[in-house]
């Protein structure tokens, strides 16, 4: 996970994938998402269930937590930023690990 | 799986041109059951806003199998799900007794708001500690 985290370009399109699969989008391919185009609303169009759903997604697959809407609005703003958040975050995280151990 | 069971008696207000229930009625039986099993655990509307939340409904299904008829009394039976996400899901069977016929069976979603209308990703504090109350009864 390390190797993706870290390859912004490996993220984006891992990131693409992880929402296709976890909302079940089945007629949109990663192509279709445009690394700038926000997720909700106007963008892709999801909702506040799917909101919930990619949070537990991202906390499952990169312990990462997003705590509420205000830090949702923008992680959730486009595929850039999720990626940037993700990689602060993981970051972060890999450090305290790595420091109690 | 644990249900709350609640009865209502179809009036004749309820029934439409064909003579049997109007189907937007089931909507209000399955509140009342959902309002029943909120009760239990202080999480009706108003014990919600007192804690500073809401819990607006996000999705509704529901699956008609039979007919209720003006006078026939109805079962309502209410359960709640624990889900993976941060939200509400209550399941109902209307039954039709004495014989427990099927009318239908359906389901809401509910996600939780703080009154400033701000999402919850997570729950936290006396709301998480009455939801996992409720859980842990209809799930044992």
């Amino acid at each position: 996970m390390d190797e993706i985290v870290n390859n912004t370009q490996q993220l984006h399109s891992y990131l693409k994938q992880m929402i296709i699969e976890t909302l079940k989008l089945e007629e949109i391919s990663q192509d279709d998402i445009d690394d700038d185009a926000p997720l909700f609303k106007d963008g892709l169009g999801l909702d506040s269930i799917d909101a919930l759903e990619l949070v537990v997604a991202i906390e499952n697959i990169f312990n990462v937590v997003i705590e509420d809407e205000d830090v949702g609005k923008q992680a959730f703003a486009s595929i850039r930023s999720l990626a940037v958040f993700i990689q602060a975050a993981y970051g972060s995280h890999q450090r305290s690990l790595s420091a109690a151990g | 799986m644990k249900w709350l069971d609640t009865e209502e008696t179809v009036r004749f207000n309820e029934v439409d041109t064909y003579g049997i229930a109007w189907y937007g009625h089931y909507i209000a039986w399955f509140d009342v059951g959902r309002m029943a099993l909120l009760k239990e655990f202080n999480l009706r509307p108003q014990d919600m806003i007192s804690l500073g939340y809401m819990a607006p409904v996000v999705d509704l299904k529901c699956t008609y199998k039979h007919p209720a008829r003006c006078g026939d009394v109805v079962l309502i039976r209410t359960t709640v799900v624990k889900p993976e996400i941060a939200a509400l899901i209550f399941r109902f069977e209307i039954n039709r007794e004495p014989d427990r016929t099927l009318l239908a069976r359906g389901e809401t979603t509910q996600v939780l708001m703080t009154v400033e209308n701000k999402m919850l990703y997570r729950l936290q504090g006396e709301l998480k500690q009455r939801v996992e109350t409720m859980l842990a009864h209809f799930s044992g």
